[in-house]
């Protein structure tokens, strides 16, 4: 194929602008889809989980090929462009670039909406001052370690990772 | 509470999403999502695999330390309202709406409080509310006679496989003060919320214990869907 320069192909500048904007809507659908299908207080189905996990392990790896091919499509576009095509060019790329960072944020979105722990840490059981006598707790008693785990800080966390009796445990509520 | 352990490979969780209500959790390791009130992955490397169910008691503080004086108590983490957020949370919780919706001739409201019991494939609820009334509550699930005994707090639930060395007990709540005593109507021994004979011919032996979560209607009969329920007085 002969040199040309691209500015003499409408038609093929106008696919290429159109591409763009698909590769963005693709974008952020991959970043908004999985956030809208698991969020709270709604019914999930499980097509709509399977779709959630799918678009949100490969959301990462997704949205750089994204942001590549936007890349390609700009720097082709970009000589002979007029200053408003650029911008829109420019518009595009940014979006792009905010998706690749949105798709990392999302994977651990619902941590950020509750605290995990940290690290496990315990005391003695009659040093537990911030424990009332009635406060609910679980309890647990293995290899000869019995450990408690007030319900309402559990509740906080949602999740505590610990070892208990030499076992690992995931303590949940 | 889960054994985080999958072919010797320890697993730490971390909160990654919701499913009707009951959170999903997810591996460092391996990336797979858990259903947090069944410990099965459902999506990812590890898909179809279950966690081991680690036996635990939900119980309160006061009671727990009696039974283990010994025992450690989980830190709060520094620095986070978790005092705040929790204060209410049980109350607060039980007004939040169900997504899922209620089926016709459902037994119970979505947010009644049940204590659930999966033994030998059968599963079957228990209204907390039932067993307050009616503790200790003798029934029979999958074919294995048990009792469900309310705590002296009037909120703990523990049950226990109610036969002996081939024999089937008949438990009766022992009238009179503090600590919790029940009677078994063969021996006439007396048995402690521990599930042990502190007293008569069966001093010393104990009742197997049986896991039970309490749990929402809803959110059992989602994974328990052949689920029985007790109603009151029936066995």
């Amino acid at each position: 194929m002969s040199e040309v320069p691209s500015h003499s192909h409408p038609l093929r500048r106008r696919a290429a602008g159109g591409t763009l904007f698909l590769l963005v809507v693709a974008a952020l659908a991959m970043v908004a889809l999985p956030v809208w299908l698991i969020r709270p207080f709604a019914p999930q189905t499980p097509a709509g989980l399977a779709t959630a996990y799918a678009l949100r392990r490969g959301a990462i790896l997704g949205t750089l090929l994204l942001l590549a091919a936007g890349l390609g499509i700009t720097i082709a576009l970009w000589r002979g462009s007029r200053w408003w095509s650029r911008t829109a060019l420019v518009v595009g790329l940014l979006v792009l670039g905010a998706a690749t960072w949105g798709a990392r944020w999302i994977q651990t979105m619902f941590e950020g909406m509750f605290v995990p722990l940290a690290k496990t840490a315990s005391a003695p059981a009659d040093q537990a001052r911030w424990v009332e006598e009635g406060d609910t707790v679980l309890a647990v008693d293995l290899n000869g370690d019995a450990a408690a785990y007030p319900v309402r800080q559990v509740a906080y966390h949602h999740i505590a990772n610990d070892v208990v009796g030499s076992v690992p445990v995931a303590v949940t509520y | 509470m889960w054994r985080a352990e999958i072919d010797g490979r320890r697993l730490r969780f971390h909160l990654t999403g919701i499913n009707n209500q009951n959170f999903l959790m997810r591996d460092e390791q391996t990336g797979s999502w858990w259903q947090q009130v069944t410990g099965e992955a459902v999506f990812g490397p590890l898909k179809g695999r279950r966690l081991e169910l680690v036996f635990h008691d939900e119980i309160p503080f006061g009671l727990w330390r009696r039974e283990h004086p010994h025992g450690r108590v989980l830190r709060p983490q520094e620095g986070v309202p978790w005092r705040e957020f929790s204060k209410d949370w049980e109350a607060d919780t039980a007004k939040l709406p169900v997504v899922t919706p209620a089926r016709a001739g459902d037994p119970l409201p979505p947010r009644e409080l049940i204590v659930g019991v999966h033994l030998q494939g059968a599963a079957k609820a228990y209204p907390l509310a039932a067993l307050q009334r009616q503790s200790p509550v003798a029934d029979s699930v999958g074919g294995i006679p048990i009792a469900l005994v309310v705590g002296e707090d009037g909120r703990s639930v523990r049950a226990f496989e109610r036969r002996l060395d081939g024999r089937e007990l008949d438990l009766f709540a022992k009238p009179g003060p503090p600590p919790l005593r029940l009677l078994d109507a063969e021996t006439g021994s007396e048995w402690s919320f521990a599930g042990e004979a502190v007293s008569g011919p069966l001093a010393g032996k104990k009742l197997p214990r049986v896991y039970t979560l309490k749990d929402y209607w809803f959110d059992w009969q989602a994974y328990h869907p052949g689920t029985a329920v007790y109603t009151l007085g029936a066995r």
